[in-house]
């Protein structure tokens, strides 16, 4: 049975180990083989008549949203949740494979039968929901589909991604707007190729939490939209940011590229059987773990990616049982986990959210406060003894994550260089003042000379309108105070966090942690600083700041000792999938 | 116009001085208390002034350096009063706080004016200096129109049996008011080390 040309072959470089599996296939699939290491994914087009042309017949679930006209306003998008995206990705991704198999669900706003065309123009995708092709019922159906599929004539878009092939594909690039949660997507990709030179094909268009993200599969692309950053700017003359950060292929094209080598391989083996040819022993971990996958996710449905990671070796027995592979070399751990790290790049669900967001933040995790004894219980014995101190105070799971969200997205732009994307963080009536208990006869202390210029002590400063001149209202003039700060590198992993005032209206948080000066006369200088901010929640996962008090000074030695030992990159996405890696050494250690 | 605006600020400012420093020496003042003589536990400043008409971009930036003037006394005389107080009449501190307000000490969180009370008792005695003082009137936004002043301080402590610490501490001052004067009370107070994670 002649496998498919033009199948996608970008493979996530977390499988390319297992590609060996492929290539060790004899012929004749080695010329299937040959063309499935050249051709390309699919693109994605910008242009809305592209998009029918590729969604017309297609059953791969990376689709595209352009034309989405946003049902409702960008203050509806904002009021949506979680559970709205999954419900909507559900539905549409019943519709994509409604093609082949009907889906009992209705979308959500159109109707079901006109899938395909105006059906993807509508739903927002969302790649980080459980997909329901692997869910117990539709498992099956899928495939069938895919068994139905076989030696027919390919669909018209796998025609095209081979046409389509880039030959600087291979590495992918992530595209994060942030605050792009206020803009509508057309409105906003439109904005962006305004002033990119070059065309690009956003993959994968999301909102995630406060940002828009998209990716893009061309180095020279990246760099264009790159320049883009401080070019563009909204309806308020807000400066639009866009950053953009090296990351592995997304995840709904290495789906598709893990379902066509699952579908490959079982035909790979099936001519095996047929054949009555051994099967090489490194070729079955691979092969079965590819299924393995797939049945984990049916069988556990409801478990995020992470946990499937752990449940992956309960359901070895259940793969066997399946009899679709030879047994004779039992799946090893390590290769296992070693094919799962390309997974761990997504948040597939609101339970595993807060702890890969936990993850950046390992302090908070081993130090995170819980429900505080009261002071009674603490003892009489220990009357002249301090309470411990503990680690950061949240409030709740959901401030947690509200909170460190949007310090993630704070001290990315604060860091970047350019603090001008800061101006949709702010409220326009905002106040912001620094303080810094700089002492000009101290030579010591004569790198923190940047800050002092800004310093309103009320101590020291008796002077009542240079009192009202050094608190900075209205977030143009808090942002050009920002910008006139010197440039930093913040270590979040150290960041303590204390949630300390909350009503329905606001949310009044410290943050305590360290930075490092990374240009200008105290290159290398680590300060620590006490950071207060006042906030008015906008949306399920927006904060507005209406208040923000910084107070800086030099950190400790010790605490320059034990932070910043380990240089934690802050502008790459590459760093996510390292810490997943630990996740995963945690997890099947 | 700016100047002008500078001499005025100092002529109400002047005013204000005054009117504080009788405050501290008698405290016997009848200092237009509703509730007739002030404690020493309260922080008490003249009451706050009328909303300017709004449409006018004066009165805006009046507004707004009014509330910032405000903020600053209010912010100026609580200070005193709280650590003096913390310090020196621990029992009397929980009086400037509101009746659910919570206090986070170094991580630990204590809820209420019992909670507090016992609190602030098991705590050893203590000696503040306070070396930095900053604060903002919270934007009314967050505080639906219930004037809020946040305040942040720095300094040493230190605490009978134990090392110094240096310290940092913000404060939510909400105002109470009454046609003669306003009551500020602490809505919320977070306390922590800045070496904590040593200790």
């Amino acid at each position: 049975m002649p496998l498919r040309k033009g199948l996608p072959v970008r493979t996530p470089s977390c499988l390319c180990g297992a590609d060996k599996g492929v290539r060790d296939l004899p012929s004749p699939s080695s010329a299937a083989v040959v063309d499935l290491q050249t051709s390309s994914s699919r693109p994605h087009r910008l242009s809305s008549q592209a998009n029918r042309e590729d969604i017309g017949d297609g059953s791969l679930p990376s689709v595209h949203t352009m034309g989405h006209n946003n049902v409702g306003n960008s203050l509806q998008r904002r009021a949506r949740c979680w559970s709205i995206y999954r419900r909507r990705y559900n539905n549409w991704s019943e519709q994509v494979s409604s093609g082949i198999c009907p889906s009992p669900h209705q979308q959500q706003d159109g109707d079901p039968a006109t899938n395909g065309t105006h059906m993807s123009t509508r739903v927002r995708y969302t790649p980080y929901a459980i997909p329901p092709c692997h869910w117990r019922g539709n498992f099956q159906k899928q495939d069938q589909v895919q068994a139905n599929m076989e030696g027919e004539q390919k669909p018209p878009e796998r025609k095209m991604k081979g046409e389509r092939q880039d030959e600087t594909s291979g590495s992918w690039f992530k595209i994060i707007i942030p605050f792009g949660i206020k803009y509508e997507e057309t409105w906003l990709l439109n904005l962006i190729q305004g002033q990119c030179s070059v065309p690009f094909t956003p993959v994968e268009f999301h909102y995630e939490k406060m940002q828009a993200q998209f990716f893009v599969e061309n180095a020279s692309i990246a760099f264009a939209l790159k320049s883009v950053n401080g070019k563009i700017w909204d309806e308020n003359n807000e400066t639009v940011s866009v950053f953009v950060y090296p990351s592995d292929a997304p995840h709904s094209v290495q789906k598709e590229l893990m379902s066509e080598k699952v579908e490959q391989t079982k035909l790979t083996m099936n001519k095996y059987v047929v054949s009555q040819q051994p099967l090489k022993s490194q070729r079955v971990p691979y092969a079965s773990d590819l299924i393995t996958h797939d049945i984990a996710m049916v069988l556990n449905p409801r478990n995020s990616m992470a946990a499937s990671l752990q449940t992956h070796g309960k359901n070895i027995s259940k793969v066997k049982s399946a009899g679709e592979l030879d047994k004779s070399k039992s799946l090893q751990p390590e290769e296992m986990s070693a094919n799962r790290s390309s997974l761990c790049t997504a948040f597939p669900d609101k339970s595993t959210n807060i702890s890969s967001i936990l993850e950046l933040f390992p302090k908070l995790l081993c130090l995170d406060s819980q429900e505080s004894p009261s002071p009674t219980s603490i003892g009489i014995a220990a009357h002249k003894k301090l309470p411990t101190c503990k680690g950061s105070f949240f409030g709740s799971d959901a401030l947690k994550s509200l909170i460190l969200q949007f310090l993630l997205q704070y001290y990315l732009i604060y860091d970047s260089g350019d603090r001008q994307g800061l101006l949709s963080a702010y409220h326009d009536e905002a106040c912001f003042s620094l303080t810094t208990p700089f002492n000009p006869k101290d030579p010591a202390l004569s790198s923190l000379c940047e800050y002092f210029k800004e310093s309103r002590n009320l101590k020291k400063l008796k002077d009542p309108s240079l009192r009202v001149q050094l608190l900075k209202q209205t977030k143009c003039d808090i942002v050009r105070s920002l910008c006139v700060l010197p440039k930093t590198q913040h270590d979040l992993s150290f960041f303590v966090v204390d949630m300390w005032f909350q009503t329905e209206m606001m949310i009044c948080f410290s943050v305590n942690g360290v930075f490092k000066e990374v240009e200008g006369m105290s290159q290398d200088s680590v300060r620590a600083f006490t950071r207060t901010f006042i906030a008015t929640p906008v949306s399920n996962y927006s904060l507005c700041i209406v208040n923000d008090e910084l107070f800086v000074r030099d950190a400790s030695p010790k605490e320059t000792q034990s932070t910043f030992s380990i240089p934690v990159p802050t502008h790459s996405c590459s760093s996510w999938p390292t810490l997943c890696q630990k996740q995963q050494e945690v997890v099947t250690s | 116009m700016r100047r002008f605006r500078r001499d005025w600020a100092h002529r109400r400012d002047s005013g204000r001085y005054q009117r504080r420093r009788e405050y501290f020496d008698e405290p016997e003042t009848s200092y237009s208390s509703s509730r007739g003589r002030p404690t020493r536990e309260e922080v008490v400043t003249p009451p706050l002034p009328e909303q300017a008409a709004s449409g006018s971009l004066m009165a805006t930036s009046v507004d707004f350096k009014t509330h910032v003037d405000q903020a600053c006394r209010a912010a100026e005389e609580f200070v005193n009063i709280y650590y003096e107080t913390m310090d020196k009449r621990r029992r009397a501190l929980t009086r400037l706080y509101l009746e659910k307000a919570t206090l986070i000490w170094n991580g630990n969180v204590v809820t209420g004016l019992e909670a507090l009370a016992n609190f602030f008792e098991m705590l050893p005695s203590s000696e503040f200096q306070v070396n930095m003082l900053d604060c903002q009137p919270v934007h009314e936004q967050a505080t639906q129109a219930q004037t809020t002043v946040l305040v942040v301080t720095s300094g040493i402590v230190k605490f009978d049996g134990n090392k110094q610490h240096y310290f940092n501490q913000n404060f939510l001052l909400t105002a109470q008011s009454t046609p003669n004067n306003t009551v500020w009370k602490i809505a919320s107070d977070c306390f922590r080390f800045q070496d904590w994670a040593s200790t």
